[in-house]
């Protein structure tokens, strides 16, 4: 689970970007015209002008990038990828596949179904979304749980420096520990160590047969914590566990609205799948849902909504759970969900744009690790912001001396 | 020259017996895993606990003293190697610190032995997956440094994928926290950026690691091929299937004699080219489907036979010939060199004729034992490096097959890491820009360059390159 509506509250919508500068915060500069680029080089160059010219960029993908509320402080330009489009290589006997940057997850899953593969990445969002744009926040959803996280999935990556110097970490072989470790650092670093413009990952065979079951859940956490508890211990392979909060689990069709509920996605061969439905069944009254759920929870969410994700270890869900829904309960329409294996909840407060917010996410932060998805500019103070310290300062000032790229988006003094 | 002065100053920290400074006790120091280099530390350093770590580093960081961390020195490509500085020996902290039985995770510190955490775990049906062949000796700080993989990461991922948190020292002195313990980690992936810096980065203290529980049921098989083309072939198919085993190997003829011969027979058919050793895991309900479907495949590829692991004991013997492999090697000549290259998984029967020409050409006996399920491919040459024709060949014939696996779009090492073993390789994969980035990335860690001098990337990739500190 987790991840980040890519479409949501960006900064700059998809469409126009330059129509989308009136929403950066007031008083902050833009410049009016947009670099579009098509191609690597000019991607390098784009940045080159901006070391001269002094006025950073805004890096914008398909659907265009999320500026996640954050105070932005700097001038900017958006550096519009959308031409950087397409599959450059996909050989299905090898399960990996390179595309550029703005090539969409609907683009990959399209390639890859034919072949029984897919690339397992579900972020919170719409299709449209990119797989640049997706590493680079590091967003996943609920297959993470067991298929990987960003950072496990991608093989190799090509970048452009806030030097404009074109970097490519790592390669497009599953197995790789040539070199210090690139990869791992581009991911999730909200493209401001550099721009992203292409992507090797891994993909992995889409499971023989698959079928999600999901139970009411109690409604104290004394009797969550032990359900919780037997579904990670029990023997059952799950691609996916998830709690969904009533009025969520409703929306998705995988409740009746009265109770939160978990829905469980099952996989194997028809031996086992037997098996382990007959495991849960064990746990209460088990019902099928239809896979549509899956489809129906990334999008479920309202764009420009405030949200925050928690988490703690697994064994802290229960608590977790009832802490964020007694928190968010005057944050009227919430909708939670959370990973059972992870033991990371999301929250999403769709009509929270007022003070209150910032207290609650303060109050969250003193107990739970949070890390902030969407927020209004004020709640970011509340939390600790990650990269700060030394070694995350000296890796920016490695690789984009001039705080050119995305200035804002990982600190806020840069 | 290190002096005397610096000496008394590490023993006052560590004890006259945690220091090794005559050239006799230094000798074991001198090698690594990997034959065919030896290099003498000035002095060997083997703190006992995580204070006397720090203290240690912080003296050297005050004495501006390079340094090289060392776990077990299993390592395959040179990296554990120290010319002339200071060794800073891991191997002796070797407590696990805390288990969280039901969040599946550990505390060790970083001389921990990789096969004692999964002894300490296994009453709870737990074990740590990443398994390096040297799983017996080498540390869990070795495995953090190399990011370590082994058969079985075929379906459960390397030490990258295992490791939450870890507790380093950074070559300064100072004390820094890496990833999460207790949830979800955001900001710059730092700890990514560590795991597998092989000792360039600093020093971790300590590690937390995910554990994985026990499948439910294991069913391991050997197929027999009688060419290595087939079996590769079935190795492409199997993976294209979709199947995920937990290990999918590669022996062929050359290694299963040297196996047989050896006193790790694992009863491999010797007239057999090839064969391969499958694993799979999971859930008792299903898993006898997904063997017979493996078994259908293997058939179809041509194997002669596919036996199954009748009971644990079959299971294990078959798996030591597979992990004793290069030890068996060792009867065959004085001296091994064991080569480390991926290549796309669909290239496997190509680029294995190719290998097969390279070394008819150059008239030496290539054994490849390997990960085939994630192209791995570990070409491994016994020669007698006292003859120096035959050590030429050798060496030509591993540039050719690097530069055969490059081509066929591969990487120059999966697992074994750089060292100083392939540095020469770097730049046939890497461009000096990208050289140049990792030289930015281990300078934000290390910006003297103090910590494993001269290792991972050749220095003169290095734009800002200064002079490494003198030694004192």
């Amino acid at each position: 689970m987790t991840g980040v509506g890519l479409r949501e509250g960006s900064v700059l919508s998809g469409g126009d970007p330059a129509r989308s500068a009136p929403h950066h915060h007031a008083g902050t500069p833009t410049a009016p015209t947009a670099h579009q680029v098509a191609h690597t080089a000019d991607v390098a160059d784009a940045i080159r002008d901006a070391a001269t010219s002094g006025v950073a960029l805004r890096i914008s993908a398909g659907a265009g990038w999320l500026g996640a509320g954050r105070p932005i402080s700097a001038p900017t330009r958006v550096l519009d990828l959308r031409a950087l489009r397409g599959i450059i290589e996909y050989n299905p006997g090898d399960l990996t596949l390179t595309a550029r940057a703005s090539t969409t997850l609907a683009e990959i899953e399209e390639a890859t179904r034919p072949h029984g593969q897919w690339l397992p990445l579900d972020p919170f969002g719409v299709e449209t979304d990119t797989l640049g744009a997706t590493l680079a926040t590091a967003s996943c959803g609920p297959l993470a749980s067991s298929l990987g996280l960003p950072r496990d999935l991608a093989l190799g990556v090509e970048f452009v420096d806030g030097r404009g110097i074109v970097v490519r970490g790592g390669g497009r072989v599953v197995k790789n520990v040539a070199g210090f470790d690139l990869v791992r650092l581009t991911v999730g670093a909200w493209g401001t160590l550099g721009v992203i413009t292409e992507v090797t990952v891994r993909l992995r065979a889409r499971p023989e047969q698959v079928v999600s079951v999901a139970l009411d859940l109690p409604d104290t956490p004394a009797a969550l914590a032990p359900l919780l508890r037997a579904l990670r211990e029990a023997p059952l392979t799950p691609i996916a566990a998830e709690l969904l909060s009533a009025p969520l689990g409703a929306a998705c069709g995988a409740g009746t609205g009265a109770a939160d509920v978990v829905v469980v996605r099952l996989a194997g061969n028809a031996t086992s799948l037997t098996a382990q439905r007959r495991q849960i069944a064990s746990f209460g009254d088990a019902r099928d849902v239809p896979e549509s759920t899956w489809d129906l929870l990334r999008r479920a969410f309202p764009s420009g909504a405030a949200s925050v994700r928690l988490s703690h270890r697994p064994s802290r869900l229960a608590e977790l759970w009832f802490d964020l829904a007694t928190t968010s309960r005057d944050l009227s329409g919430e909708l939670r969900h959370a990973s059972v294996e992870r033991g990371v909840a999301r929250c999403v407060m769709p009509d929270s744009i007022d003070g209150t917010l910032s207290a609650q996410v303060a109050a969250l932060a003193s107990r739970w690790t949070v890390v902030g998805e969407q927020l209004p500019p004020e709640a970011w103070t509340c939390l600790r912001t990650s990269a700060t310290d030394r070694l995350s300062d000296g890796v920016r000032t490695a690789f984009d001396p001039g705080a050119l790229l995305n200035p804002g988006l990982m600190t806020s003094r840069r | 020259m290190i002096g005397d002065a610096l000496g008394r100053a590490l023993a006052a920290i560590v004890g006259e017996r945690q220091l090794l400074q005559r050239p006799s006790e230094l000798l074991a120091y001198a090698t690594d895993g990997l034959p065919g280099y030896r290099k003498q530390p000035a002095l060997g350093v083997f703190p006992r606990t995580r204070d006397e770590v720090v203290a240690v580093v912080r003296l050297l960081a005050r004495a501006n003293v390079p340094f090289v961390p060392r776990g077990a020195g299993t390592g395959l490509s040179g990296g554990a190697l120290c010319d002339g500085t200071v060794l800073l020996g891991l191997n002796r902290l070797t407590r696990v610190l805390s288990v969280d039985v039901e969040n599946r995770l550990a505390v060790v510190e970083p001389g921990v032995v990789n096969v004692h955490l999964t002894k300490a775990v296994s009453i709870y049906g737990l074990h740590y997956a990443p398994d390096p062949s040297s799983q017996a000796a080498c540390t869990i700080g070795g495995n953090v440094a190399e990011n370590a993989g082994g058969p079985h990461c075929l379906k459960y991922g390397v030490t990258l994928n295992h490791v939450l948190a870890l507790t380093v020292v950074l070559p300064d002195g100072e004390i820094v926290s890496l990833g999460n313990r207790d949830g979800e980690s955001s900001g710059y992936d730092l700890l990514g950026s560590f795991i597998g810096s092989e000792g360039c980065f600093g020093v971790a203290l300590d590690a937390t690691v995910r554990l994985s529980r026990n499948p439910q049921a294991v069913r391991t098989m050997l197929a027999d091929f009688t060419s290595v083309d087939a079996a590769a072939r079935a190795t492409s198919v199997i993976i294209a299937a979709g199947f995920e085993p937990a290990a999918l190997e590669m022996m062929d003829q050359p290694t299963i004699r040297a196996v047989e011969a050896s006193i790790y027979a694992a009863g491999y058919p010797v007239d057999a080219a090839a064969v391969l050793l499958i694993e799979i895991d999971g859930l008792a309900a299903g898993i006898d489907d997904d063997a017979e479907s493996l078994r259908t495949i293997c058939l179809a590829q041509g194997a002669r036979e596919v036996r199954l692991a009748a009971d644990e004991r079959e299971r294990a013997r078959l798996w030591q010939g597979r992990k004793k492999a290069f030890g068996a090697m060792g009867r065959v000549s004085s001296h091994l060199v064991v080569q480390d290259a991926v290549i796309p998984r669909t290239r496997l029967p190509e680029v294995l004729r190719t290998i097969a020409a390279i070394a008819e050409r150059e008239r030496l006996t290539v054994c490849n034992v390997f990960h085939a399920g994630d192209g791995n491919l570990h070409p491994n040459i016994s020669y007698n490096a006292n003859d120096p024709d035959e050590s030429a060949r050798v060496h030509r014939a591993m540039q050719a097959i690097m530069r055969c696996c490059v081509d066929a779009g591969g990487s120059v090492t999966g697992e074994h890491g750089i060292g100083l073993d392939k540095l020469d390789y770097m730049s046939m994969i890497f461009s000096a820009d990208t050289l140049d980035a990792m030289c930015r990335l281990r300078g934000v860690f290390d910006p003297d360059r103090r910590s494993n001098p001269g290792k991972v990337v050749p220095i003169h990739s290095c734009r800002e390159w200064t002079q490494v500190p003198s030694l004192r």
